[in-house]
C-alpha cells in the first residue's frame, strides 16, 4: 500500500496502544479534511460566481488559484519523501489559470535527478490524495535530463509545456528548466507551431470545418476556446506580434474568451461533468444565466446563439491571421491585378483604401478577384468592407447601379473553386447580406429539429460548397457541367431557406422574397421563372425520392410532369443533392444519393424519350385556359384543330403567347408551303417553322441552318397526327452574319423558303462549306453513342444521339434517317457545351422500326458520325 | 423475446410504423441498406448509355417484440409493405436472449 493511498484511515493494530502510524493517520485524515473543505470553498465560489452568470475568467483564475493552494499544500506534504531537487508545474489549461469545475488538471512532475523509488513514493503522495479529491489528473513525470532530447513524436506535450506555471517546489531546478527551454526553444518552436496547425486542422475537420454549429462545442469546436489558446500560442511560438493589433481589436480575443469561460461554466454546472457541448435544452437555460432579456426562452437562446457565432466568428478570424503571420509565406509575388486591386500574401486586397472606401461597387470586383485565383480577400479589406459597412448605410442598388454590375454581380455565382469560401467572407464582413438583403434574415438564424446541425446562413453557404464539390463527382459533375445558366442553380441556393425567417410556407416564402432581389437585379424572365419554380419546390424531389415509390411509372411521369424543360429537372436534381448534404455530413448516404439519381434518370427518360404517347385531350384544363384566354383572331375550331394529336408536353414547353402565334402560322398552309417567324432573343435566335409533313423537311432547316453558320443550341420538333410539322430552333449566330449583313435576315428567308420549297437543293450547298477547312473542327474527344429504344414508347422507336457537336451535325444525322425512308415525327434537339444530345422518335409506315432496318440505321450514321469527327 | 428483421422498400417505413403503433410497438431500428433478392435489379439507361442497377435502395426495420405478438407484428408489417410486385421485401424472426437498458441497466422482462 503506498505511503499516502490509504488517506480513509489505515486498520488499528488492535493493541490500543497509539503507534506512530495512527498518529501519521491523524495527520493525513486533517490534512484530508483540510484539503476537502478549502476545495469545496473553491467550488462553492465557482458556482456562485457562475450562476451570476460570471464564470469567466476572474472566476475561473480564482478556482485556479483554489486549486493551486491544495496541490501546493500535498507537495510540501510529500516533499520528505525525496530529497531529489523537484518541481510541480500546472500545464495547459491549468497553466492558464482556466480551470472549469470539472477540468482535468494537467501536471508536469519534474526531477532534478534519476528517478527511483523514493521519487515514486513521492509521486504517489501528490496524485493519490489528488485522485481521492476526484480530480482527474493528467500527469507527466519527467527528469530535467529528459529534456536534453525533443519529444518529437508527443506534440501535445510539447504544446501544454507552452502554458507551463510552476505551482511549487524547488525555484532553482524551475529555473534550469526555463533555461533548457529557452536554449532549445530555436529547436522545438517550429515543430511545435507545425504540430499545432495540424491538431487544429484534425479538431476542426472533426465539426465539418464550420464554426456555424447549432449545438457547439465551446471549447473544443471551430472558433471556441481552443482555438483562442490556440492563436495565443502561436503568437507566442514566433507569429508576428506587429501585425495583431493593427489587424483586429485589441479585445475580440479577450471579450470571446469571457464569453466562452462563462458559457462553459455553467455547462459543467448543469451536467455535473466535463461536457462542453450547448446543447440544445442547455440553451435557453444559459441564455437565461446570461441575463439576456428578450421575450421569451426562444428567442433568448436565438440571441444568444448570435453572440456566439459573433465570437467565433472573430476567434476564427484572428486564428486565421496569426497563422497567416506565422507561417512562411508562399511565393505570392505582390503585383497589381486591376483597378485598385492587389494580389499580396494575404489574399488580394484594395491598392489604395480610401478610393476603396468610397467606391463599394469595387468590392464585389475584390471577390470576384479573388475567386478567379481561388485565394482569399485579405483582412484587411475585409475589415475595410466591414467598417465602412458600420458607417455608412447602403442600399442593395448601391453595389450594382448598372445593368453590367447586376450582370456582373450574377455572374459572381458561377460555381467555382473556392466560391463557397469568398461567400462565407461576404457574409463575414456583412457584404453578402447587403447586397442579397432577404439574407440577412437568416444570418446566424437557427433551426430546431432532429436534423439539421448548422445555423440556416451557414447551411445555405454549405449547399454552395457542395455544389463546387459536385464539380468533379464522375456521376453528377457532368449534369453540372451541362447547365446553361449554372448562377442561377447558386442564386437559388442562397434564397432556397431565406422563408424560414418569417413565418409561413418556407418554400412559398421564400420564392416572394427571391422575387424582391430579382427585381433589383433585373433578371430576365426565363431567370425568374427558374429560381422562382426552384425555390417553391426545393423539397419535393427528395419527398419523391425517399418516400414515394419510384419504380411506379405513374410516380415518375407525376414527377416529370412538374418540369418545363430539362434544365428545371437538372437543378432541381442537383439543388437537392447539395440542399441534403449540407443538412449534416451523415444526410447524403450513398443510398439517399442513388436513390435520387435514379428518379433524376427516370424522370429524365420521361421527359425525353417517353413523352411522345401521351396526346392532348381537348377536354384537359391547360387547352380550356387556352380558349378561355384566346384573342379575338383565334378562333376556337382553329385552336382545336392545331392541338390535335400534338404531344401533350407541347402545353408545358410553349407559353400560350408562343401557342397563339403558332396557330395563326398554320393557317391556310399548302403542301409546298412553310411559314416560318424569325425572332431575336435577348442571346440567341429563335426560328419557327409551320409546315405539312413531308421528307427532309426537318434535315433542308437544319441544313439552312448550318449553310449560314448558324449553331443550334436547343430545339424540338412536333408532329401532330394530322401531319402539321411545328419545328422550333433556338441557335446562336455564330459568325454574326445577321449583324454584318443588312439584308442577312431578307436573304436568310429567301433561302429557306426556296430550300422547303423545294427550289433549292441545301445539300449541294453546303457540299463546298462542309469540305472547308474552317467548317471542320478538331478530332472528336468521345464517341459518338447511337442508341435505339423501342420500349419507352408504343408508338414511336427511339433514338437517342450523343455526339460531339459539329457544324452541320444535325443535318446530316436527319438527312441519313430520312434517306432511309424513315419519318421524323418528334426530335428533342440539345447542345450541352461541346456535347449535342438529339433524342429522335420515328416511325417507318406508321410503325415502329424492325430490327434490321434500325441495324442498318444505326450503321450508316455510326458512319456519318465519324465522318463528322 | 424475438427480433423481428423486415426490408422492405424504402416508402414503406411510413406505413409500417404506423401499423406497428396500432400495435403499441413503437420502438424500431431503422437502416439504410442496399441489396438484392429475387429482385435483381435492372440495366437504366442514361443518355444511350447503359448502366447496371445492380443493389436496389431498401430499408431495414429491426423490432424486438414479446413472444405473443410476433405474429400480429409479422401481419403488420406485410400488410402495410406489400405491393404485389416483386421487390417488396422479406421478414425474419429471430430470438433474442435478453436485452438490457443501458440508461437504467435493468434487464428487460418481456
Amino acid at each position: 500500500m503506498s505511503v499516502m493511498g490509504p488517506l480513509k484511515g489505515r486498520p488499528s493494530t488492535g493493541s490500543g496502544r497509539p503507534e506512530r502510524v495512527e498518529v501519521r493517520d491523524v495527520v493525513v485524515a486533517a490534512l484530508r479534511a483540510r484539503l476537502e473543505a478549502a476545495l469545496d470553498a473553491a467550488r462553492q465560489e465557482l458556482v456562485a460566481s457562475t450562476e451570476r452568470g460570471e464564470g469567466g475568467r476572474q472566476a475561473l483564475a480564482r478556482y485556479s488559484e483554489g486549486v493551486d493552494g491544495i496541490v501546493r499544500e500535498l507537495v510540501d506534504a510529500a516533499r520528505a519523501q525525496t530529497s531529489t531537487p523537484i518541481a510541480v508545474c500546472a500545464l495547459g489549461g491549468y497553466g492558464r489559470r482556466a480551470l472549469s469545475l470539472h477540468s482535468d488538471i494537467d501536471l508536469l512532475l519534474l526531477f532534478g535527478g534519476p528517478i527511483g523509488r523514493p521519487e515514486e513514493r513521492f509521486v504517489k503522495a501528490l496524485l493519490h490524495p489528488l485522485w481521492d479529491l476526484r480530480f482527474t489528473v493528467g500527469h507527466h513525470v519527467r527528469e530535467l535530463a529528459d529534456f536534453d532530447r525533443l519529444e518529437t513524436d508527443n506534440p501535445e506535450f510539447l504544446l501544454a509545456l507552452m502554458d507551463l506555471r510552476q505551482l511549487a517546489g524547488d525555484r532553482d531546478l524551475a529555473d534550469r528548466f526555463d533555461a533548457v527551454l529557452q536554449a532549445s526553444s530555436g529547436q522545438w518552436h517550429p515543430q511545435i507551431l507545425e504540430a499545432l496547425v495540424l491538431l487544429t486542422d484534425q479538431r476542426h475537420s472533426q465539426f465539418h470545418d464550420t464554426l456555424y454549429q447549432l449545438e457547439p462545442d465551446v471549447k473544443e469546436g471551430p472558433g471556441a476556446l481552443r482555438d483562442i489558446w490556440a492563436t495565443r500560442t502561436i503568437l507566442k511560438l514566433g507569429g508576428d506580434r506587429r501585425h495583431v493589433p493593427r489587424m483586429q481589436p485589441a479585445d475580440w480575443l479577450s471579450e470571446a474568451e469571457e464569453f466562452l469561460m462563462r458559457l462553459r461554466s455553467g455547462l459543467h454546472l448543469d451536467t455535473g461533468r466535463n461536457l462542453n457541448v450547448l446543447s440544445y435544452e442547455l440553451q435557453e437555460k444559459a441564455a437565461a444565466r446570461l441575463h439576456y432579456t428578450e421575450p421569451d426562452g426562444r428567442r433568448q437562446a436565438e440571441a444568444l446563439m448570435t453572440d456566439y457565432f459573433k465570437h467565433a466568428r472573430h476567434v476564427t478570424r484572428a486564428l486565421g491571421r496569426v497563422r497567416r503571420a506565422a507561417l512562411p509565406p508562399p511565393p505570392t509575388p505582390i503585383r497589381l491585378i486591376g483597378e485598385n486591386l492587389m494580389w499580396v500574401v494575404e489574399g488580394i486586397t484594395f491598392a489604395d483604401t480610401r478610393s476603396a472606401a468610397e467606391n463599394p461597387v469595387s468590392w464585389i470586383r475584390l471577390f470576384e478577384a479573388a475567386v478567379s485565383r481561388n485565394v482569399p480577400a485579405a483582412d484587411d479589406a475585409l475589415a475595410l468592407i466591414e467598417k465602412e459597412q458600420e458607417t455608412h448605410h447602403y442600399r442593395p442598388e448601391t453595389f450594382h447601379p448598372t445593368a453590367e454590375d447586376r450582370v456582373r454581380v450574377v455572374q459572381f455565382l458561377r460555381p467555382r473553386p473556392g466560391l463557397s469560401a469568398r461567400l462565407s467572407e461576404m457574409r463575414d464582413s456583412g457584404l453578402l447580406g447587403a447586397i442579397f438583403l432577404e439574407f440577412n434574415e437568416i444570418s446566424n438564424r437557427v433551426t430546431r429539429d432532429f436534423y439539421h446541425k448548422y445555423s440556416i446562413d451557414e447551411h445555405t453557404l454549405l449547399t454552395v460548397r457542395n455544389v463546387e464539390r459536385l464539380m468533379n463527382h464522375p456521376r453528377f459533375g457532368p449534369v453540372l457541367r451541362e447547365l446553361r445558366r449554372p448562377e442561377l442553380l447558386v442564386l437559388t441556393l442562397l434564397y432556397h431557406d431565406v422563408g424560414k425567417a418569417r413565418e409561413g410556407n418556407h418554400s412559398e416564402v421564400g420564392a416572394e422574397m427571391a422575387a424582391a432581389m430579382m427585381d433589383r437585379l433585373r433578371l430576365d424572365d426565363e431567370a425568374r421563372q427558374m429560381v422562382d419554380f426552384l425555390i417553391r419546390n426545393h423539397l419535393k424531389m427528395s419527398r419523391i425520392a425517399f418516400r414515394r415509390d419510384t419504380e411506379e411509372p405513374e410516380v415518375v411521369k407525376q414527377f416529370a410532369a412538374m418540369f418545363n424543360t430539362e434544365e428545371h429537372l437538372k437543378m432541381l436534381f442537383l439543388l437537392t443533392l447539395a440542399d441534403v448534404g449540407a443538412v449534416s455530413p451523415d444526410t447524403l448516404t450513398p443510398w439517399k444519393e442513388e436513390l435520387l439519381w435514379r428518379l433524376y434518370v427516370d424522370a429524365y427518360n420521361q421527359m425525353t424519350l417517353g413523352y411522345g404517347d401521351e396526346i392532348i385531350d381537348r377536354k384537359e384544363a391547360l387547352v380550356a385556359g387556352l380558349q378561355a384566354s384566346r384573342p379575338a383572331d383565334v378562333t376556337e375550331a382553329e385552336m382545336a384543330s392545331f392541338l390535335e394529336g400534338l404531344p401533350r408536353r407541347y402545353l408545358i414547353l410553349f407559353s400560350p403567347e408562343a401557342i397563339y402565334r403558332h396557330v395563326r402560322l398554320s393557317r391556310n398552309i399548302g403542301p409546298r408551303d412553310a411559314h416560318f417567324f424569325l425572332e431575336k432573343q435577348s442571346e440567341s435566335w429563335e426560328l419557327t417553322v409551320v409546315s405539312l409533313d413531308k421528307p427532309f423537311l426537318f434535315s433542308n432547316i437544319c441544313g439552312v441552318l448550318a449553310y449560314f453558320g448558324m449553331d443550334i443550341l436547343r430545339g424540338h420538333a412536333l408532329t401532330s397526327l394530322s401531319g402539321l410539322v411545328l419545328d422550333v430552333f433556338q441557335f446562336s449566330d455564330r459568325e454574326k452574319f445577321f449583324e454584318r449583313n443588312s439584308q442577312g435576315r431578307e436573304q436568310f428567308d429567301r433561302r429557306l423558303t426556296d430550300v422547303l420549297s423545294g427550289e433549292s437543293d441545301v445539300t449541294a450547298l453546303l457540299s463546298g462549306k462542309e469540305s472547308s477547312v474552317l467548317f471542320r473542327r478538331g478530332p472528336a474527344r468521345r464517341e459518338p453513342v447511337v442508341y435505339f429504344d423501342n420500349g419507352h414508347s408504343q408508338r414511336y422507336s427511339i433514338l437517342e444521339l450523343v455526339a460531339e457537336d459539329a457544324p452541320g451535325l444535325l443535318h446530316r444525322i436527319s438527312r441519313v434517317i430520312s434517306e432511309h425512308g424513315i419519318d421524323v415525327d418528334l426530335v428533342l434537339i440539345s447542345t450541352e457545351g461541346q456535347k449535342a444530345i438529339d433524342v429522335f422518335h420515328i416511325t417507318r409506315g406508321g410503325a415502329k422500326l424492325s430490327e434490321d432496318a434500325e441495324a442498318a440505321l444505326k450503321a450508316n450514321l455510326e458512319r456519318t458520325l465519324k465522318e463528322s469527327a | 423475446m424475438k427480433l423481428i428483421k423486415a426490408i422492405v422498400r424504402p416508402n414503406m417505413v411510413d406505413n409500417i410504423k404506423e401499423a406497428l403503433g396500432k400495435l403499441n410497438i413503437a420502438g424500431m431500428t431503422v437502416t439504410e441498406v442496399r441489396g438484392h433478392g429475387r429482385q435483381k435489379g435492372h440495366t437504366a439507361v442514361y443518355r444511350g448509355r447503359e448502366y447496371e442497377v445492380s443493389l436496389l435502395p431498401k430499408m431495414e426495420i429491426e423490432v424486438v417484440v414479446p413472444e405473443g405478438s410476433v405474429d400480429e407484428a409479422i401481419k403488420a408489417i406485410i400488410g402495410a409493405a406489400r405491393t404485389g410486385e416483386i421487390g417488396d421485401g422479406r421478414v425474419f424472426v429471430m430470438p433474442v436472449e435478453q436485452g438490457y437498458n443501458i440508461r437504467t441497466g435493468e434487464k428487460d422482462v418481456v
